[in-house]
């Protein structure tokens, strides 16, 4: 019979299946920290305690809010236990456990019932491993992920007293000298970009034989190992900057690069200049002598300038200064013929040097001042020099007009004499002139028309130029884009495979996912092919029982037909009579055989079914529970004399 | 590992053969590591034989390049791949990658602790003694019956080491055991991330 085929068949592999679910709850129940020991391999060995112990820490993992009153052992009094198993069987519950379960399912366990639960705790563990393979992440993830590894790495070190420190905890735990990050600018080959050309012969000779190398330019060795780092950085960024500045605005202003870097660089020094003029001046705007100058600028000129001394030495000042020193020069020469006087002291060597210095000091000063106020003089001069050019320039124009003026007054004056001639003569030459200055207008039309239709055309050409020219800056600036954005998503890749292939060598080895894997499919196939064959079996019975349904309608009607025949012949003859006792003996009898084997049949059903029964029965180690149920109920008798004659002793 | 234009031509020429050929490769590679680690910059470095024959602003520039790159590997705590794969960018062989990576191994942690040395360190406790001292009376007040503790701290700074000595009451200390605490608490968290 096929159906047992079937029925054995996937007996058969449900072992082998069971033993693999076994293997995965062992697995799941050791990461959520049972100690399940190595010979047990199936869920058939579990005791009691095990049991206990796992579904504990399942619970507390799953919700730790019930685990709260719940030991992962079974305490040794029987009536603690009962109890123990009844919070269990109400936590498993509240957790959402649908199947039947109570005390007995803990203490006097059945396997199919303990693996059920145990597949549905392992089921509802949360799925740590789903929020904790992150997306790879950016540079500053990594790099804070390497410093706390580098933490963790310095924590695990143990800390000893300096006097028995071992070489392996200097580099944590003592300090030696420590230098500060003192930056000193270095004298490097190549100083500005691709300006080999630039530099002289003389700078490239230097460069070659004098300049020594980058190491050795700086005394201190940490500040040499500071300055690398700082000059390398700076370039970094500036060309970063660069990038980014052309990128933005400079590709914009459709210069070249060097275009632009000069028109920046005279924008910038314009604007620098703009700015000191504009703080320099406030200093000769005091119109009322409260000169105070507000802004930080003026004061760092006025460091610059240096305030006017009236007395030694006579700074170099700029326009503003010299013209004030207009109106101090007058005092400066009283001021320097008083210092001779205080040199009067005993006849020294040293006093009568002193004396000589002081004297020629004042000589000099007088001579600075001589010279100073003829360089005054000659700007006075110089100044009145250039007005009065001015105004004779100015009174030869006058002249040149009034010339003029008199010129026509006096042609006048020459034709009044022949007046209506002169006067026709004049209004001829007029029309004549003004004819020619339309002559001459209409030729200019004439010109200008196809020009200006020129020029028209050339600045359309133009303003078509430049949309093109904008279409393509854009167009070269999304592919640029496109270009960065693949290169990022290229090193992205590239990190996010390294991250996990680190990660894939960190995993756990211990349980495969392809053996998983081909099992599922396995059994997949498997449950397949029982599905046709229950399908082929089904139809077979179907035809089977249309078989018989035929079967026994023809036998029934073939039966009817003959009766009727017999009979109708067995009225009459003794032999049909007797032929006809035969044939409904023979219909008896078959029709009883019949009856047996459908009986057989369901018997055997039923023996099978009963067996069944059995087997799991049997896996139920009944009489082992019992036996234990009796001895536990002895146990609790026990305990309850001995608690209640404590109670009536105490 | 970024690196900037002058860098990248520094150590382009570096692994051109026909500048530096395996010999001055080799030299050069040694000088550079030796130049950084030695105490005083020594003017010399690059007057070796080798050198001779090749231009002298070229040696010095992928001297200088080298140096750079070192420092910038050192400081970023770069793995094997990064540095191959920054030197192979850069037109290096396989095999010069791989003299230049062994030297880096080998005078890595002298490195690392050239640059460790460069910032600033607060000084370190290494013990701690403490008296318990109660205060019965006073002038002004004629019970008193204070507890206070005396603690002198022995700290240890490059090197030298210094006392720290101070007095607090019994709160104070606890103050300052939680806040011990606290920043033990706050160092493991910082090593889980």
């Amino acid at each position: 019979m096929r159906f047992a085929d079937i029925r054995s068949g996937s007996r058969a592999k449900e072992a082998p299946a069971m033993e693999e679910v076994d293997k995965i709850l062992i697995h799941a129940l050791k990461q959520v920290g049972t100690e399940v020991p190595e010979e047990i391999n199936s869920v058939k060995q579990f005791s009691s305690e095990l049991i206990v112990e796992a579904v504990v820490r399942c619970i507390r993992v799953i919700d730790p809010g019930l685990s709260s009153t719940l030991a992962t052992s079974l305490p040794p009094g029987m009536s603690a236990r009962f109890r123990v198993g009844m919070s269990l069987a109400q936590a498993c519950q509240d957790i959402g456990y649908k199947g039947e379960i109570g005390y007995q399912t803990f203490l006097y366990s059945s396997e199919p019932e303990i693996r059920s639960l145990l597949m549905f705790l392992v089921e509802k563990l949360p799925r740590e491993s789903a929020e904790t393979s992150d997306q790879p992440t950016g540079k500053s993830v990594v790099l804070q992920r390497t410093i706390a590894a580098a933490i963790k790495a310095h924590l695990a070190v143990p800390w000893l007293p300096p006097k028995c420190r071992l070489p392996l905890n200097c580099e944590t735990q003592r300090q030696g000298v420590m230098h500060s990050f003192h930056v000193q600018p270095l004298s490097l080959t190549n100083c500005t970009k691709g300006s080999s050309k630039k530099h002289t012969k003389e700078v490239k000779d230097y460069q070659r034989d004098v300049l020594s190398p980058v190491t050795a330019q700086i005394s201190s060795q940490a500040s040499v190992v500071a300055s690398i780092l700082e000059q390398h950085t700076a370039e970094i960024s500036t060309a970063q900057e660069w990038d980014n500045e052309w990128n933005n605005q400079g590709l914009l202003s459709r210069f070249t690069p060097q275009e632009y870097c000069l028109r920046k660089f005279t924008r910038l020094h314009k604007r620098i200049e703009d700015q000191l003029r504009s703080a320099a001046l406030p200093s000769s705007h005091s119109a009322f002598g409260v000169s105070r100058s507000t802004s930080d600028l003026c004061e760092l000129l006025q460091a610059f300038k240096g305030s006017v001394q009236p007395g030694h030495i006579l700074t170099k000042g700029t326009h503003f200064t010299h013209t004030q020193k207009f109106n101090f020069t007058q005092e400066v020469p009283q001021v320097a013929k008083t210092i001779p006087t205080n040199h009067q002291s005993e006849g020294d060597v040293q006093l009568g040097q002193q004396e000589e210095l002081a004297y020629l000091q004042q000589q000099f000063q007088q001579l600075c001042s001589e010279v100073d106020h003829l360089a005054a003089d000659m700007k006075h001069m110089s100044v009145t020099n250039a007005q009065v050019l001015d105004e004779l320039k100015q009174r030869e124009l006058r002249n040149s007009e009034k010339e003029e003026k008199i010129q026509v007054k006096k042609k006048t004056i020459d034709l009044l004499p022949d007046a209506d001639n002169n006067l026709l003569k004049l209004q001829g030459l007029v029309e004549a002139s003004a004819k020619r200055v339309v002559n001459l207008a209409s030729q200019w039309e004439k010109h200008r028309a196809p020009l200006v239709d020129e020029y028209r055309r050339l600045k359309d050409i133009c303003s078509s130029k430049d949309v093109e020219s904008s279409k393509k800056l854009s167009e070269i600036k999304s592919l640029h884009e496109k270009i960065r954005v693949s290169t990022e998503e290229a090193k992205k890749k590239e990190d996010a495979y390294k991250q996990l292939v680190t990660e894939l060598e960190n995993l756990p080895q211990d349980v495969s996912r392809s053996a998983y894997t081909q099992r599922i499919l396995e059994i997949v196939s498997n449950i397949k092919k029982q599905k046709e064959e229950i399908t082929k079996i089904l139809s077979d019975t179907k035809e089977l029982q249309k078989e018989i349904n035929n079967l026994t309608g023809k036998l029934d009607r073939t039966f009817a037909v003959t009766d009727e025949l017999v009979f109708k012949d067995a009225k009459k003859d003794e032999t049909v009579r007797k032929s006809y006792k035969y044939l409904a003996a023979l219909h008896e009898n078959c029709n009883q055989l019949i009856q047996t084997i459908e009986d057989t049949g369901t018997i055997l059903r039923e023996i099978r079914d009963l067996e069944e029964q059995i087997e799991t029965e049997n896996g139920n180690k009944t009489v082992a529970n019992l036996e234990r149920i009796l001895e536990d109920y002895k146990a609790i008798r026990q305990e309850n004399a001995s608690l209640a004659a404590k109670v009536r002793e105490g | 590992m970024e690196l900037s234009e002058s860098v990248q031509r520094g150590l382009q020429s570096l692994a051109d053969q026909s500048v530096f050929d395996h010999g001055s490769f080799q030299v050069l590679v040694d000088v550079s590591f030796r130049s950084l680690l030695s105490s005083h910059g020594d003017p010399t470095v690059l007057g070796q034989p080798e050198f001779k024959q090749i231009d002298q602003i070229l040696l010095k520039q992928s001297h200088t390049a080298a140096v750079t790159f070192i420092l910038e590997a050192v400081k970023q705590n770069a793995d094997q791949s990064t540095i191959s794969s920054s030197l192979e960018e850069l037109t290096f062989s396989a095999e010069r990658t791989e003299i230049f990576y062994s030297a880096y191994q080998k005078h890595k942690k002298d490195l690392e602790r050239l640059l460790a040395s460069i910032g600033r360190g607060l000084p370190h406790i290494t013990d701690a003694s403490w008296r318990l001292e109660y205060h019965m009376k006073n002038g002004q007040v004629d019970k008193v019956n204070d507890p206070f503790y005396l603690i002198s701290l022995n700290t240890e700074n490059e090197g030298s080491s210094e006392d720290i000595n101070f007095t607090c009451t019994v709160e104070q200390l606890q103050d300052l055991v939680g806040k011990l605490k606290d920043a033990a608490k706050t160092m493991e968290k910082a090593s889980q991330m």
